[in-house]
C-alpha cells in the first residue's frame, strides 16, 4: 500500500456548510487515492472574491494573506475544493508573492497576530490534485463502474481557471483537464459553445435579472449539445445553475431540465459509491438526478 | 469622440494607480476588445468596459458612482482577450471600493462583509448545519478565529466604514 | 580578388541586395527554397505603392524612387555570370574559418533541367494528375508537372514527386530530352566572403487565434488569401467569391488580427494596414461594401494616399477591435464595439478578412538561430564584414522600405569587402 498523502485543506464556507455532499464525496473520492484532508483552525472565510473584493480590496488581500500565512505553517500544500477560496488563496499568494510593497504592508498586519507570509505556498484545486498529484492513470484504475454512453458538460467556471498566472491551470479559453477526467470515467464530453461562460452567479446581489439572463443562456447552451448532466467544480456555480434552472425551464421549456452534478460526486458514482451520493441526491439537488442515477444503473 | 467633463482632478487616477495592479490602467489604447468579449456588455449596452478604463484614465470618478460597476461578474473574459492585459475585472472593483464612500454597493455586499468581520463567514452557520456535518462524519471544523480578522485591520479600519454604511443603508432590506 | 557573397533569400530584397552587388563585382550566390524567387511578392498580386504587379518591383538597372522597376523574367537574373541562383535549396550548415564562411547547401532536384527547357509547357498538358493547387482559394488544381505561377523564374516547370505517379508521358512528350526522373539531390559547399539573411516573413495562419474562427470557415480568409482572389491570374481569374461561389457584396476586415496582442504577436507587423486599405480600394472599383475594423491606422508616408482614396471611394472604417468573428447561419459575422457610437455591433459578412501578423521566415531553421534576435528578425549587421541581414528578416516592412534596405545593406557589404579590412 502506497504512502498516505496529506493536504491542507481549506474548507470556507459554502462547502462544509451549505453543500456539506461536496465534501463527503471529496474526501471518499481522495480516500481511495491515499489523499487525506487536514483541516486548520485557524482558517476563516477566504474572504469571497465577488463583492467583498469591491468592499475593500485592501481589506480583502490582507484576510487572503492571513489564510495563506495560516496555511504556510503546516508545511503542507493546501487544497481547496471551492473555487471561489481557490481564487482568493491564489490571487493573495500571486499578488504577495509580485509586490514587495504589499508583502510588508501586509506583513506588518499580520505582525499583530504572530503570523508571516511569503507568497511561497503551494495553493491548488481539485483539478490540481486529480490531474496532477493522482493523474489520469490511477483514477482509471479505480474506476470499477465505467459510464460509458453518457454524455457530460464540463462546466469550469471563471474563478477555477482565471487568472492563469495565479492558478496555474491548463488554459484560460480551453481547460482540459476537467474533460480528461470526465473522459476516465468511460463517459462523453459535450460539446457546446463558450465552454468558458460565466454560470451569472456573481452578480446575483446587483442584478438578478441580468444574473438570469446569463444562466439562462448558458443552460441552454448546454443542453443544446445533448449532455446528460452539467459537472461542476465550484460550489457557487452549482448553486446557481440549480436554483436558476427552476426559473429558465420555466421560461423556455417546462419539461426540461439538467442535472447538476459535483465532479466528485461523478467520481464516487464511477468508483463504486453511488449509494453514498443517492443518500444524498434528494436534500441537495434541487434538479432532481433520479432519471441520470438510472440511466447509469445498468453501468453503475 | 465626445470627452465629458471630469468631475474631480487627478486623485481617483492617482489613487488605482498606486494600488497593487493599478497601474496596468496604463496599458489601455482603448481597442474595445473588452466590450466586444463582455457578456454583461452582450445583453447591456449600457456596460462598456472600455468607457470605465476610459474614466478612469481621464480621473473621472463619477463612474465610481455608478451602480453598474458592480453588474461585473468579475469572469476575466475581457482580461483574457485584452491584448495588453490591463486587469480590468480588478480595475472595477477599485473603482467599486472608492464608490463605496458614496454608498454605492448591494445589500447583499455589505452582509456578506459584516457576516466575515463578526463571524469570520459569509454565511450564518446554524446547528442543523453542524449536526448534518456530524451525521456524515464530516469533521468538526472549529471557529473562525475572529479576534485575529479584528486585529490585521485595524490599522485599514473597515469596521468604522461598515458601520458607517449601515448607518445610510438604515437596515432596510436583507437577504 | 573578385570577392565571394551568398545571400539566403530571393525574395524582392535577396534579389535586389543581389543584383546591386552583382553589378558592383561581386560574385553572389543566391539561395531560394522554393522552386521559384519572388517570396512573399508572388502571391501579392498588386502591390504599393504604385499597385505595380509584384513581380516586377525587382530588376537592373533604372533607379525610381528607391526601388527597381523592371520584370522580373526579363531581368538579368538567371544570366549574369556573376550570379549563381539555386533553387529547392536549404542551407545545410554554416561555419566560419580562416576569414570565410562557409556555406553547405542541399538542392533538391527539379527533375526539369533548366538549360534544356525551352518552357513549351506540352508537358503540363500531358500529365494527367490532378490536385489542389497551393496558390488557389477556391478549389483551383495543379498537375504533378506544374509551374506555381505562370510569370515565376526560373520558367520551366518541376515535378512534384509526391503525387507524380512516374507514367513517363511528360519525358515522352518532351522534344528536348529536358525531363529527368532520376534527376537526384546535389550538395556543396560555397566559400564566401559575407553572408546576407534575406529571409523574410510569412504571413501567420491564425489557426489558433482565440476568438477567430478561421479554421471553420472558408470565408474567413486572411490579406494574403484575399490577394489571391482579386489577382486576376488566381484561380477565380479575380473574382471575388465566397465558399460556395458566390459573388461577395459585403467584407469587412479586422486590422490587427493577431499583431499587437501580448497573447499572439506582439509586434506591430508595419505593412498590413496598408495592403489592407489597398485591397479595400480594389474592393470598393468592384462596387463590394467594405468595412475596416481597426485599432489604429498605421500608413507609411509614401503610401498615404491609400488612405484618402479609400476616404473618397467609401469604404466604412470603425474604430474597435473585434472580441469574435464566429460563424452564425452560415456568414461570417464579427462581434465589435464601434468606440465612437459606444455601440456593440455584430456585422455580418459574406467574407471577413483577418489582417494576420507577418512572421521571420528565418526562425523556422535550426541553423540561422543564432543569427538571430527578439521575436526571430535579425538586426542588419550581425557580424561586422561577416554576416548581415535585410529585407523583412530585419523586422516586418513593406516593400519599397525593404528594397530600400536591400540597397543600403549591398552598399554597406561592399564598401566592408573592399575596404581594404
Amino acid at each position: 500500500m502506497s504512502k498516505v498523502k496529506t493536504y491542507t485543506y481549506f474548507p470556507g464556507c459554502m462547502i462544509p456548510f451549505r453543500l456539506p455532499h461536496f465534501e463527503l464525496a471529496a474526501r471518499a473520492v481522495l480516500k481511495k487515492f491515499d489523499i487525506e484532508l487536514e483541516a486548520n483552525p485557524g482558517h476563516a472565510c477566504c474572504p469571497e472574491p465577488t463583492t467583498f473584493t469591491g468592499v475593500d480590496f485592501e481589506a480583502w488581500v490582507t484576510l487572503a494573506a492571513r489564510n495563506v500565512a495560516v496555511s504556510e505553517t503546516t508545511g503542507l500544500e493546501t487544497l481547496s475544493l471551492c473555487s471561489g477560496c481557490f481564487h482568493t488563496l491564489a490571487v493573495a499568494n500571486h499578488m504577495v508573492q509580485e509586490d514587495e510593497n504589499l508583502k510588508s504592508r501586509i506583513n506588518e498586519r499580520l505582525k499583530t497576530v504572530g503570523l508571516k507570509v511569503t507568497g511561497n505556498l503551494i495553493v491548488k484545486n481539485i483539478l490540481h490534485v486529480l490531474h496532477g498529484d493522482v493523474g489520469l492513470e490511477r483514477i482509471k484504475k479505480e474506476i470499477t463502474h465505467p459510464l460509458k454512453g453518457l454524455k457530460f458538460a464540463p462546466h469550469y467556471g471563471c474563478h477555477l481557471v482565471r487568472p492563469l498566472e495565479a492558478t496555474h491551470m491548463d488554459d484560460a479559453e480551453q481547460p482540459k483537464w476537467m474533460d480528461d477526467i470526465i473522459e476516465v470515467t468511460g463517459a462523453e464530453v459535450a460539446d457546446f459553445e463558450d465552454k468558458m461562460s460565466c454560470c451569472g452567479a456573481p452578480i446575483m446581489p446587483s442584478d438578478a435579472d441580468k444574473a438570469f439572463t446569463l444562466t439562462a443562456d448558458r443552460i441552454e447552451k448546454i443542453r443544446a449539445s445533448g449532455a446528460d448532466a452539467i459537472i461542476v467544480v465550484c460550489p457557487t456555480c452549482y448553486t446557481q445553475l440549480e436554483t436558476q434552472q427552476k426559473k429558465a425551464t420555466a421560461k423556455f421549456d417546462p419539461e426540461y431540465s439538467i442535472p447538476v452534478l459535483y465532479l466528485g460526486e461523478l467520481l464516487a458514482i464511477s468508483m463504486g459509491m453511488k449509494d453514498m451520493v443517492i443518500s444524498n441526491a434528494r436534500r441537495y439537488h434541487r434538479v432532481k438526478i433520479g432519471p441520470l442515477l438510472e440511466k447509469i444503473g445498468g453501468a453503475a | 469622440m465626445a470627452i465629458r467633463r471630469s468631475t474631480s482632478d487627478l486623485t481617483f487616477r492617482n489613487w488605482v494607480l498606486e494600488q497593487p495592479e493599478g497601474e496596468t490602467l496604463l496599458r489601455c489604447y482603448q481597442c474595445g476588445r473588452c466590450t466586444s468579449a463582455c457578456p454583461v456588455a452582450a445583453i447591456d449596452n449600457s456596460f462598456n468596459p472600455r468607457l470605465f478604463l476610459q474614466k478612469i484614465l481621464l480621473a473621472d470618478e463619477s463612474l465610481a458612482e455608478e451602480q453598474l460597476v458592480w453588474t461585473c461578474l468579475t469572469c476575466e473574459q475581457c482580461e483574457v482577450r485584452c491584448p495588453e492585459h490591463v486587469k480590468i475585472p480588478h480595475l472595477l472593483i477599485l473603482a467599486k471600493v472608492r464608490g463605496l464612500v458614496g454608498g454605492n454597493i448591494p445589500q447583499a455586499a455589505l452582509d456578506r462583509a459584516r457576516g466575515i468581520l463578526t463571524g469570520g463567514r459569509i454565511i450564518m452557520v446554524n446547528e442543523s448545519m453542524l449536526k448534518t456535518r456530524n451525521k456524515m462524519g464530516l469533521p468538526d471544523l472549529g471557529q473562525p478565529p475572529v479576534d485575529q480578522i479584528a486585529s490585521v485591520l485595524k490599522e485599514i479600519g473597515l469596521a468604522k466604514k461598515l458601520e458607517k454604511l449601515e448607518s445610510v443603508y438604515g437596515g432596510e432590506g436583507n437577504e | 580578388m573578385t570577392k565571394t557573397v551568398v545571400v539566403i533569400g530571393a525574395g524582392l530584397a535577396g534579389i535586389q541586395v543581389t543584383q546591386q552587388l552583382t553589378d558592383l563585382g561581386v560574385t553572389v550566390h543566391l539561395i531560394e527554397k522554393e522552386s521559384i524567387i519572388g517570396g512573399l511578392a508572388t502571391h501579392l498580386g498588386r502591390v504599393f505603392p504604385t499597385g505595380d504587379c509584384a513581380l516586377c518591383l525587382d530588376a537592373c538597372e533604372e533607379l525610381f524612387d528607391g526601388h527597381h522597376r523592371r520584370c522580373q523574367y526579363r531581368s538579368l537574373l538567371t544570366s549574369k555570370k556573376n550570379l549563381k541562383l539555386y533553387t529547392q535549396t536549404e542551407i545545410k550548415s554554416i561555419t566560419e574559418a580562416d576569414g570565410k564562411i562557409s556555406v553547405s547547401i542541399k538542392s533538391h532536384p527539379r527533375y526539369v533541367l533548366l538549360d534544356r527547357c525551352v518552357v513549351c509547357l506540352e508537358c503540363i498538358n500531358v500529365c494527367d494528375v490532378e490536385i489542389p493547387d497551393e496558390y488557389a482559394i477556391r478549389g483551383g488544381t495543379r498537375k504533378a508537372i506544374y509551374r506555381p505561377i505562370s510569370q515565376g523564374v526560373p520558367l520551366a516547370p518541376l515535378i512534384d514527386m509526391d503525387h507524380c505517379t512516374q507514367c513517363g508521358k511528360c519525358v515522352e512528350v518532351c522534344g528536348v530530352d529536358a525531363i529527368d526522373l532520376e534527376d537526384k539531390a546535389k550538395t556543396r559547399t560555397i566559400k564566401a566572403d559575407a553572408l546576407i539573411l534575406a529571409t523574410g516573413v510569412e504571413e501567420k495562419i491564425p489557426l489558433n487565434l482565440a476568438g477567430y474562427a478561421y479554421s471553420e470557415s472558408d470565408d474567413i480568409i486572411t490579406q494574403r488569401e484575399l490577394a489571391r482572389l482579386i489577382d486576376p491570374a488566381g484561380d477565380t481569374n479575380g473574382q471575388v467569391i465566397t465558399s460556395s461561389g458566390d459573388d461577395a457584396a459585403k467584407v469587412t476586415m479586422v486590422l490587427c488580427a493577431g499583431s499587437r496582442d501580448l497573447e499572439a504577436t506582439e509586434y506591430c507587423s508595419q505593412a498590413c494596414c496598408t495592403y489592407s486599405l489597398k485591397h479595400a480600394n480594389m474592393l470598393r472599383d468592384k462596387e463590394i461594401d467594405v468595412t475596416i475594423c481597426y485599432m489604429d491606422l498605421r500608413v507609411q508616408k509614401a503610401s498615404n494616399h491609400y488612405l484618402d482614396l479609400a476616404r473618397k471611394k467609401g469604404v466604412k472604417f470603425l474604430r474597435g477591435k473585434p472580441d469574435k468573428v464566429i460563424v452564425r447561419d452560415g456568414k461570417p459575422t464579427a462581434i465589435v464595439e464601434d468606440t465612437q457610437t459606444q455601440q456593440r455591433m455584430e456585422i455580418e459578412s459574406d467574407l471577413v478578412v483577418l489582417a494576420s501578423p507577418l512572421s521571420p521566415l528565418a526562425s523556422q531553421s535550426e541553423v540561422l538561430a543564432d543569427f538571430l534576435g527578439e521575436y526571430g528578425f535579425a538586426s542588419r549587421v550581425i557580424k561586422e564584414g561577416r554576416v548581415y541581414a535585410c529585407g523583412t528578416a530585419t523586422g516586418p516592412e513593406d516593400i519599397p522600405t525593404s528594397i530600400a534596405e536591400a540597397n543600403a545593406i549591398a552598399l554597406r557589404v561592399y564598401a566592408d569587402l573592399e575596404g581594404g579590412r
